[in-house]
């Protein structure tokens, strides 16, 4: 897991699907990154590496307008939303987010802007390799929506005319932090 | 045949060959598509991907009871309510009631190709339910009330004009013609729908019983949406999505988007499993499983193995009937070749009956699909089906019943038209006209007349000149050679002999069947494959070469099929398809005798067309190119030198040969852009097509078989 190379794969992979990859040294470089981005609202659902790493005070200190109350009326205002991410993929720079709960769903399926933090740990080979983690995710809990996302979203209907953004994200922020969460059953 | 059907369903051809635009589109598709998906293939094995899916999807339809109650159990045990449906309108009316007794007035859709197969909208707007369709493409076709005409590209048959006429309607203000600004006008105008809708309806590419779960492949993220704002998500599933575990739906999901659009992955898979949070509350989540057909066509031997497909459309993507005509009129509401057999278990045979025959048998749907289903043989199959139903066609009937199971009949009438052709002909080779009502077969392309004396008189008086042969080979030649060609086998001869080989010609061979089998005349075939069996066997030889790949993949699999069952005649059938082999794979694979010809050709600029039963058929490609090069040739590349040449027998000259004459264009433009002045090929059928395409456009290029450069290498030596 997380090797240099895997790291290259997968920023590489993530890159030629139209997302932006950015390696953070820590965790307030990555809040400056994300604030920078934002004039809006940004939604951030609860999830434990970013409670562990007081994430909602280094976004406010970076700047950033943060929404921790997760509606659908607050989710439908924002501007961008932020979570963690369980694991990667490095062949085709897939993110594997455990979804259940319901504002991590609102956070990355409304807003236009989507940025997942990603500890480089926690990048697997490909999706054969991830089969076990989705294993346990399904043996841990006893009902799932787990979502793998690979890059923002997309259409090619008009045409054959490849646009990106129709009805979700219209971008996609990978932020890789280290020592965030080497735990791929944990976001 | 039903009279009014056929009239119709012609009429849907010609509108389609008017419209320019969309060939054009969809060859700029079929192009891309290909580039992309190499691209996308490029670090994996296809070949083991595709081994390993179709083992996989064939051990699920062997276990589909079983699988279906596992999945069914863990899906209630999340919280999911499963129910069963028998039919099509079966599903509806648990979805149209389950709507009514929520009160909803408005459902979001995400692209379901079962709901597409069920009409369910029209069911649910009768319950009082709007509705609204999300994928782009979807929400598109449904402003404009059409049907889909590709699996995965819905809209594929539309330009940016008509959407941004449909969308001007929809907002009630000019919106231009700038595809951005549409799919950004799409955003806006769905989006509140999600909120308000009381539904949200998907299907799923996958089902997983380890888990009860399902699986969506999708990249706009609106079944994401529609998935999680609503109170209620109702998922429509064929019941041929199960897969056994979660290493099996991940095998699906890489091999998927990679063959369906060329994408590595899409942009969303979305797993869910059971009533997950919403709102506060438990979302109730059924699961509709959608029988409608399936069951009986998990019971048809000849068609079961369609069960195995994936829906990633790629069989229509790489089909040139449908690049020509588009799935408007190449399919039903499931389109391409998968289409045909699915119209047929799902919609009635009566909705396949046209399109089975609008297949030209190339095979092109084979070699790409990743269930590596036989799609062509069920065609076929069906199409027989359908002949036994409906009946052939009197004149066809007459040909294949009466005239071909008689050798002496058929060979008679052959030889009085070569006599009686000769108004027509005035002595040439190649007729340039037909009078009267026969004058649209030669409009497009010249037709090769009936040779004076067949291949099977003058090669009695061809003399052998082998020594001590190294092999003794009976010539099975087809009719086209035979008749057609006769040059062609006494080429075959030249060439053999200065290899060291003998060859025979078993004047008791009649057609190989195949006309009759592609009508769905199989009684004929068969009684064909006996005659023929016995004719080549006799002599003992120790190859039987062909010249016609056609006839090569008759002698080495239908035969095989059609009397496996038949103690007589099975261990004779096994026998000669062991022993025959086509003649430019039999000098390079079995000879080891490319080298006989090195540098002996006069340098000709030549480019290769590869017949479409030979490469995917038979497997042969890179033997004549070896030859040709080996011969002193340059061998220039076309585009495109793999797709079908439009000729398919019966289907260029009654069937449909206003697409043959398209498809015959295409390939006339690829060969005049490689430059080469000669275009080489293996098969009678790609010469009398392509030869008489380049006849009647006066094009300087020669079409030559492989055989015929060979054995003027020799005689220029």
């Amino acid at each position: 897991m997380g090797t240099e190379q895997q790291v290259e794969k997968f920023s590489l992979a993530a890159r030629q699907i139209g997302a932006e990859v950015f390696q953070a040294e820590s965790l307030s470089a990555a809040a400056r990154y994300v604030a920078e981005k934002l004039t809006g609202n940004l939604l951030l659902p609860a999830f434990a590496s970013g409670a562990r790493a007081e994430l909602k005070s280094a976004l406010e200190k970076a700047g950033a307008r943060v929404e921790t109350d997760l509606s659908r009326e607050t989710a439908a205002q924002a501007e961008g939303g932020i979570t963690g991410v369980n694991f990667a993929m490095a062949d085709t720079g897939t993110l594997v987010l455990e979804s259940t709960d319901e504002a991590i769903r609102l956070a990355t399926t409304l807003p236009e802007k989507q940025f997942a933090l990603l500890d480089p740990e926690k990048i697997l080979a490909n999706s054969l390799e991830a089969v076990e983690p989705m294993r346990q995710l399904h043996l841990r809990d006893p009902r799932n929506y787990i979502a793998y996302v690979t890059g923002p979203s997309r259409t090619a209907d008009i045409e054959r005319v490849l646009t990106i953004g129709v009805h979700g994200p219209k971008e996609l922020h990978i932020l890789l932090v280290p020592k965030l969460s080497s735990d791929p059953l944990e976001m | 045949m039903n009279k009014q059907r056929n009239k119709d369903y012609r009429q849907r051809i010609d509108q389609a060959l008017a419209t320019p635009k969309l060939q054009d589109a969809l060859h700029k598709f079929g192009d891309a598509y290909l580039m992309s998906r190499g691209n996308a293939f490029a670090n994996y094995d296809f070949e083991a991907m595709r081994t390993e899916i179709s083992a996989m999807k064939t051990g699920v339809r062997e276990n589909h009871a079983v699988l279906l109650q596992q999945f069914i159990a863990n899906a209630e045990a999340a919280g999911a309510t499963v129910y069963l449906a028998k039919t099509a309108e079966d599903a509806n009316n648990y979805i149209a009631e389950l709507a009514k007794k929520k009160g909803a007035k408005l459902a979001v859709k995400s692209k379901s190709m079962a709901s597409e197969e069920t009409h369910l909208n029209v069911a649910l707007e009768k319950a009082g339910t709007k509705a609204l369709e999300t994928d782009l493409g979807e929400y598109i076709i449904q402003l404009a009330g059409q049907r889909p005409s590709h699996m995965v590209m819905p809209a594929i048959h539309m330009f940016k004009e008509e959407v941004a006429e449909l969308f001007s309607k929809e907002t009630g203000k000019i919106e231009p013609a700038e595809i951005k600004h549409l799919v950004e006008v799409a955003r806006e105008q769905l989006r509140q729908g999600y909120f308000d809708a009381e539904i949200g309806i998907t299907g799923a590419n996958i089902a997983v019983a380890e888990t009860g779960g399902i699986a969506l492949v999708t990249n706009e993220g609106n079944a994401r949406l529609a998935s999680t704002l609503p109170k209620t998500h109702i998922a429509l599933v064929g019941i041929e999505k199960l897969v056994p575990t979660l290493d099996d739906a991940t095998k699906v999901i890489r091999i998927l988007p990679k063959n369906a659009t060329g994408q590595p992955l899409t942009s969303y898979v979305t797993w869910i499993r059971g009533a997950v949070p919403c709102a506060g509350e438990e979302k109730e989540l059924h699961i509709v499983l959608l029988d409608n057909g399936r069951s009986t066509l998990a019971e048809s031997p000849h068609c079961q193995e369609a069960l195995n497909c994936i829906r990633c459309g790629a069989c229509a993507n790489v089909c040139p009937v449908y690049q020509t005509v588009g799935g408007h009129v190449f399919g039903h509401i499931y389109i391409g070749a998968i289409g045909i057999i699915l119209t047929a278990f799902f919609h009635g045979l009566e909705n396949a009956a046209e399109i089975v025959r609008a297949c030209i048998g190339c095979r092109s749907c084979v070699a790409i699909c990743p269930s590596k289903i036989d799609l062509e043989e069920i065609i076929l199959s069906l199409r027989e089906t359908i002949g036994e139903e409906e009946g052939i066609g009197t004149g066809k009937d007459l040909v294949f019943r009466k005239v071909m199971r008689n050798r002496k009949l058929f060979h008679g009438l052959l030889r009085a038209a070569s006599v009686m052709q000769k108004p027509v002909t005035k002595g040439e080779r190649s007729i340039r006209h037909l009078p009267l009502f026969f004058s649209s077969l030669t409009e497009w392309r010249t037709l090769p007349a009936v040779a004076d004396k067949p291949l099977r008189d003058v090669i009695l008086q061809q003399p052998q000149q082998v020594e001590k042969p190294r092999y003794r080979v009976a010539l099975f030649g087809g009719c086209a050679n035979d008749f057609l060609y006769p040059e062609l086998g006494l080429d075959l001869v030249t060439v053999m002999n200065a290899l060291d080989v003998e060859v025979y010609y078993p004047q008791e061979q009649n057609c190989c069947g195949v006309p009759a089998l592609y009508s769905g005349d199989k009684e004929t075939a068969i009684e064909l494959a006996k005659q023929n069996i016995d004719a080549m066997l006799e002599g003992k030889p120790d190859f039987v070469l062909t010249t016609c790949p056609t006839c090569t993949m008759a002698l080495q699999r239908d035969f095989v099929e059609h009397l496996k069952d038949n103690p007589a005649w099975a261990a004779k059938a096994e026998q000669l398809a062991e022993i025959t082999v086509d003649a430019a794979g039999f000098i390079v694979n079995q000879l080891d005798g490319a080298d006989l010809f090195a540098k002996l050709a006069s340098q000709e600029k030549v480019t290769y067309h590869d017949s479409c039963h030979l490469k995917r058929g038979a497997g042969v490609w890179q033997e004549p190119r070896q030859l040709i090069e080996t011969a002193g040739h340059e061998l220039v590349e076309m585009a495109h030198a793999d797709r079908c040449c439009g000729f398919g027998g019966s289907y260029s000259l009654t069937s449909h040969p206003d697409i043959s004459k398209q498809i015959l264009k295409d390939k006339l433009n690829d060969i005049e852009a490689s430059g080469a002045s000669c275009v080489a090929m293996d098969c009678p059928g790609c010469m009398m097509q392509i030869r008489g395409g380049l006849e009647k456009q006066e094009m300087p290029v020669r079409a030559q078989h492989t055989i015929e450069l060979l054995a003027e290498a020799l005689k220029n030596s």
